[in-house]
């Protein structure tokens, strides 16, 4: 077959799946690429503020041992805003949340501020007050033998964060790592009566 | 002529006698209940109907979590104080939420889970009754005797024919 000046030759067939192939394969690379791109730059997972049955109810009673050797009754916080915090230190949303439990902690460290205790979710107690003391945690920590405190709050697993009102009333529950800005955004809506 | 006769009174009595015996064999079965169980069985049967609230759709009596090893303890506990069933059931719920129990409740959106299978199954006899009645009373089918002619005109052309198919003689 003769080709004439400024006519195109047709394109073979083999030539043109080549081109085919070559194409898929380079979306498919670029779009995986961009699929890894967003899966490594994504923000860390975060708390999600949760409507259990106990949210407008009264607190339910936190008494018991801390790991640091003291006692823990939530009845005497009475007149504080208080966040109530289930942890385990097995748990690396928790060890997410951690610092900014402590940055919260040290911003309230205040007298008659807003206060934080937590609840020791199904750990060891030796390994739990290791956990708090490597992340320079101080505030108290409840020791929950037989996870009935847990299961007063309806906690399904760590970490899950309740604020309670000075009247001793469950304003909120989240489920998730904190972060001391959320909790400071929750704190103040709280204090506004938007809760 | 041969057709359905209609319900004779043996009939009738055999339906009767039929009534009665599943009558009485439910009521000594409901009855039959033998000794109340122990406070250990109620709480096993409890447990069976509560969902583990950190797992994955079984019941707190098939886990060995920690939220459901405190569930076993706090239902035997409240049994052991003389709380009923429903009363243990709503202190689940007052903290979990209505999805902490594998049994749905009767009440609220969950009432068609209870509502429906006997509904259906009720519309579903009575669809059948109905139909097995209309069945029964319709009138039977008259055969003239052109029919029987007919019929013995037919038998008779297939043995000359040599089918060897049989006369058969009918009333």
């Amino acid at each position: 077959m003769t080709v004439t000046a400024g006519e195109q030759p047709p394109a073979r067939p083999g030539t043109r799946r080549r081109h085919t192939t070559r194409w898929v394969a380079g979306v498919t690379l670029v779009a995986g690429a961009a699929l890894v791109a967003l899966l490594a730059t994504r923000p860390q997972q975060t708390a999600t503020e949760v409507d259990t049955p106990l949210v407008g109810q009264v607190a339910p009673g936190i008494t018991g041992p801390t790991l640091a050797g003291g006692s823990f009754d939530l009845a005497a916080w009475r007149g504080r805003w208080v966040v109530v915090n289930f942890f385990a230190s097995w748990c690396p949303p928790c060890q997410q949340e951690q610092p900014e439990l402590v940055a919260f902690a040290y911003a309230h460290r205040s007298p008659g501020d807003a206060a934080l205790v937590g609840v020791v979710f199904d750990d060891a107690a030796s390994t739990a007050h290791g956990f708090m003391q490597s992340t320079g945690a101080s505030w108290p920590a409840v020791i929950d033998s037989g996870g009935q405190i847990a299961l007063d709050y309806g906690v399904r697993g760590p970490p899950e964060t309740f604020i309670v009102s000075p009247g001793g009333i469950v304003v909120a529950h989240f489920d998730g790592p904190m972060t001391n800005a959320a909790l400071d955004y929750w704190l103040a809506r709280a204090e506004r009566g938007g809760l | 002529m041969s057709g359905v006769s209609p319900p004779g009174p043996w009939r009738r009595v055999s339906w009767v006698v039929l009534v009665v015996v599943l009558g009485v064999a439910l009521g000594v079965g409901a009855s039959r209940g033998g000794q109340p169980p122990t406070a250990t069985q109620r709480a096993d049967a409890i447990d069976a109907l509560v969902r583990c609230p950190s797992c994955e759709g079984i019941s707190v009596a098939d886990s060995s979590a920690s939220t459901a090893v405190a569930i076993r303890h706090t239902v035997a506990a409240r049994v052991r104080a003389g709380q009923s069933d429903s009363q243990i059931d709503a202190f689940l719920v007052s903290r979990y939420g209505p999805g902490i129990l594998l049994r749905p409740p009767v009440h609220g959106a969950t009432a068609w889970v209870w509502v429906v299978p006997p509904a259906a199954a009720a519309v579903a006899v009575a669809g059948l009754t109905m139909a097995l009645w209309r069945r029964r009373s319709r009138a039977p089918v008259a055969v003239s005797a052109e029919d029987r002619a007919l019929v013995r005109r037919a038998q008779a052309a297939r043995a000359e024919a040599g089918t060897g198919a049989e006369v058969v003689r009918t009333p």
